[in-house]
């Protein structure tokens, strides 16, 4: 860690302006929000910027609200004020619950869901989770407003689909008609998670799974899924339950975790299998609305 | 040391509250980085890039020139320094001089205005490497060929501290060699009724303290003025003489609070650097590291071991060998120590007719290896005590039985030529089983351990101490020890407090100014409370001497007819406080009278060690099969301490080195991907955190007053890390049959492990 780099801070007023001036800085300026992971890696001198563009500032963007059965985030909510708000508590205490296990709380108070998504570390837990839940990144930039998938604004580690002068405003999750079970679990011995994994189960009745979401984040460079495995993991619940390591391969091959510090490729294959048992466990213990 | 009865005691042996507590807590304590001298600049350093490479050329000029930059300091404008310093073996340049020998190695200086000017300047120095083959390991570094990291040979230090040879340049990458024989190892073997043999590994570790390394510097025609961060202010001293070429009175280290050291803060680190910045630049000069830096600045050893240990058909050892690669980085630092100690702490604790043990200290193109808590006796009782386990197993006995038949006994001389053993292992042992419910079966998936270690702890004994007493009977003191957080500034005041029999609140400390405290050679090694403790009492005892002479030619009587009590003197029934008697000595309700000490390595301390750091520590742990994640569900501490000055204190000690061996055993490891740290952040270095402690935790310090310190006391602090690892390793067999010999005991590695065995 080293003394930061001098560099101009631009407090925007409106998304408007803040598109206007990331357009206009190009390489040489960013957006910043909490600025828990952009200036650690300034500080150790992996970025550089001249210019950095504040949408803390902008009123309105950290909003928590039900609109139209779906659940908006605003891009600057923190983690903290996520994990805390009753909106959520009540109706995605999984998202809650994940919250509350990212970082520590100085980051948590600090940190805000469109700084994680946007900065996209490939250990990100609100990114894995999200996924799982079919969250939509709503987008606004020059051109006017789109809506993407959480797979296609995360392109890589570190890299995001999102044009130089695009912001992510919210994140919307659909409530489900369909009563929903889900867990996040997460194995983590260094300050990264070596494995994230999101599982939402949709329930027909007590014993069927109509429809599964897994997906596994932190071992390889971004949050993953699985058509097959989400195969496996739909059925009469007995028989779900014997193909899960089916379902866990098919996950991990989609995976194809990488060697790094957290641990090698092979032990996270093996974590895949253990985790998603475990998830599937614990979501099916926990009667809640919407996961 | 005649020990007074422990009940007698008024303010010793009793908790009081820590003195730095609520300015610490409050943040109000003044640490190097809090203090500011006029027109102060900042350096900050550049570092080489490669692991080994020749320094072509370096070009500084565009640096120098930026606004703000007052001086850029390289090797080559240096003329007047003597460049290479080491306490133990002069190998270290201030700066690198034409080489490189490590990734991370300071190559140039900037000094600024700030910090933030002196860092932007860096990427405008130009310099110019031509890359060499680096050595990595004592192996690749043992190897027919090998790159040399040192062509040249180099002087011993002056204060070298180890007995040996210096190796160090010598053809080879030998820094140090250390070689322990006694009894016929090889006959023992041979008739031995059981052995067992293996090679464990100690990882390269970072002694993780909240403060990075800071100094700031001031040269003048007074000469060099340091405050510092350093843990042994008086041997950095005597470093800084050499480089300046100056005398003793003309270097000035000043050490205010240090925040946190186990180890990494002992020894002469920055400050040869940031005086020839101060020098150079012509100002005051501040240099604080970052955690990273600080992580390329000091390390473990990391130490690769092959041992074997024999018993006979009885069950008693017999014979142990060992041979132990140390990794010693690219300078000797205080490894040549490391290597020695390692070597004697082999052994263990037990007693041992046969041993034979060749210790290698290796130098490689990595981050300089130095002093970390325990100093050797935690790489090598890794081995030793997983070797106990391991041989117990073997010959059908419970672990814990073995060790009762097999310790070092009280007063036992175990270990030739050196000081019989002054504790008292089967007691500890004993408490430890009881605290662990040893003879309980745990629950499935659990396993538990207990082990013990001894080591000659104490250093060199050389200290010396003042005390003043003043007209109003309160006291100051002046002391070269410093303040780690260890608790010396507490325990200190005690001692003399209860010596003077005056209210603990009127005892103050003066401290770790060599321009005002008296010399002492160390803060480490386990020995404050001993060597300073009775330091400080002699000092007491000789100033109550003056004064009972004092209170005899006041009272016109003789000395013997004076009684010493409580704050004062008593002759029939007159009585005298030490206030009346220094004011109506001067006649003046001021003056004061000083007391002194030496300790010297004679009389009680004429044997080495000053003790036997003496520790036992049990754990109980968990493993979960599928990941291969451990957790310590239980622990013990067992500290041999002789008596406790101040028992929290003890047991913060205690259970603070278990939680660093703990770390180790679990989690904690430097890695290399090739000539680069790759995990050299907190970010990356995982230490143990809160929600890893044990939920259960018992400590108990065992009191017998055997020691040679204050009322029998013996140090602590150190050495209830050594038997952590090993503990690990072995619960972890105990739970799942499992041996792993090399630490820390990651889930993945377990996982392969546990997968191994099926």
């Amino acid at each position: 860690m080293m003394p930061l780099r001098r560099f101009r801070i631009h407090q925007a007023r409106e998304i408007k302006e803040a598109a206007e001036m990331l357009a206009q800085f190009g390489d040489k300026g960013r957006l910043y929000a909490g600025g828990t992971e952009l200036l650690l890696a300034m500080k150790h001198d992996l970025l550089r910027y001249e210019h950095l563009v504040d949408v803390k500032t902008i009123p309105g963007l950290d909003k928590i609200e039900l609109k139209n059965s779906t659940l908006h985030i605003g891009s600057t909510a923190t983690h903290r004020s996520i994990e805390n708000s009753p909106l959520i508590r009540e109706h995605f205490p999984v998202i809650a619950e994940m919250e509350r296990h990212v970082a520590n709380v100085r980051v948590r108070a600090t940190g805000t869901l469109g700084g994680n998504l946007c900065f996209a570390e490939p250990h990100s837990d609100p990114a894995t989770l999200l996924l799982a839940l079919r969250a939509k990144a709503r987008v606004q930039g020059s051109k006017g407003e789109r809506t993407l998938e959480m797979d296609e604004l995360v392109a890589g580690a570190y890299e995001t689909s999102l044009a130089a002068d695009e912001i992510l405003t919210a994140v919307a999750i659909p409530l489900s008609a369909k009563p929903r079970r889900a867990a996040y679990l997460k194995f983590q011995i260094h300050e990264r998670p070596t494995l994230g994994l999101a599982l939402v189960l949709e329930l027909d009745d007590g014993q069927n799974i109509k429809a599964a979401r897994a997906v596994v984040g932190s071992v390889s460079p971004k949050p993953c899924r699985s058509d097959k495995a989400e195969a496996l993991l739909a059925g009469p619940r007995d028989k779900v339950e014997k193909q899960l390591p089916h379902a866990a391969k098919a996950l991990a091959e989609a995976a194809d975790p990488v060697d790094d510090l957290e641990g090698s490729a092979e032990y996270k294959r093996h974590l895949i299998g253990v985790f998603l048992r475990r998830a599937f466990d614990r979501a099916l213990q926990r009667p809640t609305a919407h996961g | 040391m005649s020990a007074e009865k422990k009940r007698d005691f008024q303010i010793v042996n009793h908790s009081v509250p820590r003195r730095d507590g609520p300015a610490k807590v409050t943040g109000k304590a003044v640490y190097v980085s809090d203090v500011k001298l006029p027109a102060m600049a900042y350096a900050k350093v550049l570092r080489s890039p490669y692991a080994h490479a020749k320094i072509v050329s370096i070009d500084s000029a565009k640096a120098a020139a930026r606004p703000g930059v007052y001086a850029v300091l390289t090797s080559n404008d240096l003329t007047g320094l003597n460049l290479y310093y080491g306490h133990a073996v002069k190998d270290h340049p201030l700066i690198a001089v034409d080489k490189v020998r490590y990734a991370g190695e300071p190559v140039a200086a900037v000094v600024a205005q700030d910090e933030r000017t002196a860092f932007e300047a860096l990427e405008f120095i130009d310099v110019k490497y031509d890359e060499l083959k680096a050595v990595l390991t004592p192996k690749e570094a043992l190897d027919k060929g090998a790159a040399l990291l040192h062509e040249r040979t180099f002087e011993a230090g002056a204060l070298r501290g180890f007995e040996g040879e210096v190796a160090a340049g010598r053809g080879s990458n030998i820094c140090q060699e250390s070689h322990l024989k006694w009894g016929d190892v090889e006959a023992a073997f041979a008739r031995a009724a059981a052995v067992v043999e293996g090679e464990y590994y100690f990882p390269m570790a970072y002694a993780y303290a909240m403060e990075p390394y800071v100094a700031i510097a001031e040269v003048s025609d007074n000469g060099v003025t340091i405050y510092s961060s350093a843990q042994h202010p008086f041997m950095v001293r005597h470093d800084l003489t050499t480089v300046f070429k100056l005398p003793v009175s003309q270097i000035r280290l000043i050490v205010p609070f240090v925040g946190g050291g186990y180890g990494s803060k002992s020894y002469t680190k920055i400050e040869p650097l940031v005086a020839a910045c101060a020098w150079k630049a012509q100002r005051p000069v501040k240099l604080q590291l970052s955690v990273e830096e600080a992580m390329l600045t000091t390390r473990s050893d990391d130490a690769l071991t092959w041992m074997r240990t024999a018993v006979d058909a009885h069950g008693k050892i017999i014979a142990r060998q060992a041979r132990i690669y140390m990794n010693t980085g690219a300078y000797a630092e205080n490894s040549p120590l490391v290597c020695e100690k390692a070597t004697n702490r082999t052994v263990g604790p037990y007693s041992i007719p046969n041993v034979q043990i060749d210790t290698y200290s290796v130098y490689t193109n990595t981050v300089p290896a130095s002093s970390y808590r325990g100093f050797g006796c935690a790489q090598v009782t890794m081995a030793g005590e997983s070797q106990i386990d391991e041989l117990a197993t073997k010959i059908g006995k419970d672990p814990y039985e073995f060790r009762l038949a097999n310790v070092a006994k009280p007063g036992e001389e175990f270990f030739p030529k050196m000081r019989p053993f002054d504790g008292t292992l089967k007691q500890d042992l004993e408490i430890a089983a009881k605290a662990l419910d040893w003879q309980q079966t745990p629950p499935k998936g659990h396993g538990k351990s207990i082990g013990c270690s001894t080591s000659d702890a104490g250093a060199y004994p050389l200290t010396s101490t003042v005390i003043r007493v003043h007209a109003d009977s309160s006291v100051s003191i002046l002391t070269g020890s410093t303040e780690l957080g260890q608790g010396s500034h507490t325990v200190i005041p005690q001692i003399v407090a209860e010596e003077l029999g005056v209210p603990f609140e009127k005892v103050r400390v003066v401290a770790s100014d060599t321009a005002i405290t008296p010399y002492d050679r160390s803060t480490g090694a386990s020995r404050t409370t001993t060597l300073m403790g009775r330091a400080v009492l002699e000092a007491s005892r000789e100033a109550i001497e003056q004064m009972v002479r004092m209170a005899a030619e006041l009272l016109k009587i003789k000395t013997d007819a004076i009684e010493v009590v409580r704050g004062g003197v008593r002759c029939g029934e007159a009585r005298l406080t030490w206030s009346e008697i220094i004011s109506r000595y001067y006649g003046l309700p001021d003056g004061e009278v000083i007391g002194r000490a030496y300790i010297r390595k004679a009389g009680d301390f004429s044997k080495p060690p000053v003790f036997w750091e003496t520790a036992c520590t049990g754990v109980e742990i968990s493993v979960d099969e599928e990941t291969g994640l451990i957790r310590v569900e239980k622990l013990a501490t067992v500290g041999d301490v002789g008596l406790a000055i101040n028992p929290a204190l003890a047991e913060g000690q205690d259970i603070g080195a278990a939680t660093m061996g703990m770390g180790v055993g679990l989690f904690e490891e430097l890695v290399y991907e090739g000539p680069q740290l790759v995990n050299g952040s907190i970010l990356d270095y995982r230490v143990p955190r809160f929600s890893d402690m044990p939920r259960q935790v018992e400590m108990h310090l065992v009191e017998n007053q055997d020691g040679v310190g204050p009322y029998g006391a013996k140090g602590g602090g150190e050495a209830s890390l050594n038997s952590m690892p090993s503990n690990i390793a072995n619960a972890l067999y105990n739970a799942t049959g499992v041996r792993i010999r090399r630490v820390p005991l990651t889930p993945e590695k377990v996982w392969r492990a546990l997968k191994e065995r099926q």
